[in-house]
C-alpha cells in the first residue's frame, strides 16, 4: 500500500514507522499503547536532509514513505540524533541507496558507530552551533549528551522554528493521528517515558533545556510518539519541573538528607542502624531518617534514594549474601543519578559476614562515593560496637556536609 | 609525596610518583566515574584545575578522544590515562 504523505510543517515530512503491537520496549518499559519510530525529512531548495531512520524490521515502511517525498539522489544529509538501533536500523540500506548523502553524528557517536553499524562508513561530526544548509532551510545542531545515550544531540530547523529533539520529549504511544492535539490522551506515556528514560539524567536534561531556551520553538519533533505542536513550551516546562523539583524535605528544612536503610533478622542490624542514625542526626545540617527495607515499596525506595545525599545500607548475611530487599533497593538506582551521593554499608552477621562488603562494592559500581570501609559486627553488638556505629554515622554525615577527607596511599 | 585534591568529593590524597589517577580515585572511594578504563569511551573526562605539569603527558588515545568530542579546552584530560609524575606535585581535579 502506498502511504500518505504526512506533512508536519511546510517542506517537513514524517517518514517514521508505527509499531502498534509492541508491549515491552528495551526490556524495562511497558508500552500498553505501542510506539512509533519517528523519522523526518526536510526539503530545502538545494536538497533534502533525512532526520533519523527507524528500527530495522520497519525499514520497508520507512523507505515507502521516503520514496513518496524525494528521490535518493536528492538526499544531501542523513542526521542521526543518536545511534540507538531503533533509529539507526535502516541507515546502512539508506546510505547504499543514497551514496552521495553525508552522515552527520555527534562526536560521542563516533566512539560507538562501529559497534552499532559493524562497518566503516564516512561521517561528519556535528557540534553545538554547527549548521548545515539546504538552500532555503538551515539546520543547527545542539549537543544534548546523555539524553538518554551519551551521543545524543538535537537540532533546530530555523525557518520552521522546529526542534528535532531526539528521544527528549518522546512517548511510547502509537497513534497515527500524529500530533499531540489530535491523538488520544498520552500524558501518562509522556511522564512514564520521562521517569524511565530521562530521570537518571536530570542534570543533563536541565543543560539541554538551557540550550533549547536560545530558540523560538514552535514545534517539537521527538523520535517516539506524538509530535508536539499545541504548546511546546508546556512540555518543556514539564521537563524543567520534573528535573529540578526540589526534594521536598530538603526544600522544607534546608538540610542534607541522610537515609539509613536496613533489614534485620534478629534485631542486631536494626540496632546498628539506630545508632548510625543517632550519630548522623547529631551533625548540624543533616536530617537523618531510617527505613526498614522489609516493608518499603519500590516507589518509595526510588523517591527516598533520590532525595538522599548520603545512603547507609545495612543487611545481615544469609547464605553468604546480602538479603534480597537490600539488592532490590540498590537496583532502584537504575532510575536515578548517583553522581555525588555518598554511600556506606554495615551489618551484623553470624558466620561469614560477606553482605556489607558485597553491598559496598555494589555502591561503588553504582558510582557512589564510598569513603568508609564497611562496618561489620559479629552477632549482637556490644556497647563499644554500638558507640562505633554512632561514630560511623557521624563520620558519613560530616563527609556529606563537606568535611574534607585526607588519605595517604 | 604528591598531593591530589579531588574537588568534587573534597578528598585530599597524598600519593607516590607513578600513582595512576584511576587507582587513587578507586582506592579513595571517590565518585569519579570510569567507563572502559582503557581510554576509548571518554567517560572519565575531568578538568585539571592545577598541576597539569605534574601529570603524565597527553597520549595518543586522549588526543583522539579530545578530537572526537571536539574539545578545544587545554585543561581537559581523561583520568584513566593519567598518572602522577612529580613527588612535589600539587594537582587539583574537577570531574565534568
Amino acid at each position: 500500500m502506498i502511504p500518505d504523505i504526512l506533512t508536519i510543517k511546510p517542506d517537513v515530512y514524517f517518514t517514521g514507522a508505527f509499531d502498534p503491537k509492541i508491549r515491552t520496549f528495551d526490556i524495562i518499559m511497558k508500552t500498553a499503547n505501542g510506539s512509533s519510530y519517528n523519522s523526518y525529512v526536510v526539503r530545502g531548495s538545494e536538497g533534502v536532509a533525512v532526520m533519523d531512520t527507524v528500527k530495522k524490521e520497519f525499514s520497508d515502511d520507512f523507505f515507502a514513505r521516503l520514496e513518496r517525498i524525494c528521490d535518493y539522489n536528492e538526499i544531501r544529509y542523513i542526521v542521526l540524533h543518536h545511534l540507538e538501533p531503533d533509529h539507526s536500523g535502516a541507515l546502512i540500506e539508506l546510505m547504499s541507496r543514497a551514496p552521495e548523502a553525508k552522515l552527520i553524528i555527534s562526536g560521542r557517536a563516533v566512539m560507538m558507530l562501529k559497534g552499532i553499524i559493524r562497518t566503516d562508513i564516512p561521517y561528519e561530526i556535528a557540534t553545538t552551533g554547527k549548521k548545515i544548509s539546504l538552500g532555503d532551510k538551515t539546520i543547527e545542531f545542539l549537543m544534548t549528551p546523555f539524553l538518554h545515550w551519551p551521543d545524543t544531540m538535537s537540532s533546530y530547523l530555523h525557518e520552521e522554528k522546529l526542534l528535532f529533539s531526539g528521544d527528549v520529549f518522546g512517548s511510547h504511544y502509537y497513534d497515527e493521528r500524529l500530533f499531540d492535539d489530535a491523538v488520544g490522551d498520552f500524558s501518562y506515556a509522556f511522564q512514564y517515558y520521562y521517569d524511565h528514560i530521562m530521570r537518571p539524567f536530570k542534570q543533563h536534561v536541565l543543560n539541554a533545556l538551557k540550550l533549547y531556551a536560545r530558540f523560538d520553538i514552535d514545534l517539537i519533533a521527538p523520535l517516539h510518539g506524538p509530535i508536539l505542536r499545541s504548546n511546546p513550551q508546556g512540555y518543556i516546562a514539564k521537563y524543567a519541573q520534573w528535573s529540578s523539583e526540589a526534594k521536598f524535605r530538603k526544600n522544607e528544612f534546608g538540610t542534607k538528607m541522610l537515609s539509613v536503610f536496613y533489614i534485620s533478622s534478629y534485631d542486631n542490624t536494626h540496632k546498628m542502624a539506630e545508632k548510625m542514625m543517632q550519630g548522623a542526626d547529631a551533625v548540624e545540617g543533616i536530617r537523618a531518617s531510617m527505613y526498614d527495607l522489609a516493608s518499603l515499596d519500590e516507589n518509595n525506595m526510588i523517591d527516598l534514594l533520590e532525595e538522599s545525599d548520603a545512603v547507609l545500607v545495612g543487611s545481615p548475611t544469609i547464605n553468604g549474601d546480602a538479603v534480597k530487599p537490600a539488592w532490590d533497593l540498590l537496583s532502584c538506582m537504575s532510575y536515578l543519578e548517583s553522581n555525588g551521593k555518598i554511600g556506606a554499608t554495615f551489618g551484623s552477621y553470624g558466620w561469614t559476614g560477606e553482605a556489607p562488603e558485597m553491598l559496598h562494592d555494589r555502591l561503588r559500581g553504582l558510582k557512589f562515593r564510598v569513603p568508609l570501609s564497611p562496618m561489620k559486627v559479629k552477632l549482637i553488638p556490644t556497647e563499644e560496637e554500638l558507640e562505633e556505629c554512632v561514630a560511623f554515622g557521624r563520620e558519613i554525615a560530616e563527609i556529606a556536609m563537606g568535611k574534607m577527607v585526607e588519605i595517604e596511599m | 609525596m604528591a598531593t591530589v585534591f579531588l574537588k568534587n568529593d573534597n578528598i585530599k590524597i597524598n600519593v607516590p610518583v607513578g600513582t595512576t589517577m584511576r587507582s587513587l580515585a578507586e582506592k579513595s572511594g571517590a565518585s569519579m566515574i570510569f567507563g572502559c578504563r582503557v581510554g576509548d569511551c571518554g567517560t572519565c573526562i575531568a578538568r585539571v584545575l592545577e598541576g597539569m605539569e605534574y601529570l603524565s603527558a597527553l597520549n595518543e588515545k586522549e588526543e583522539k578522544l579530545l578530537q572526537m568530542i571536539d574539545s578545544r579546552e587545554s585543561d581537559v584530560r581523561f583520568m584513566c590515562q593519567c598518572s602522577v609524575t612529580d613527588k612535589d606535585g600539587n594537582i587539583v581535579i574537577e570531574y565534568i
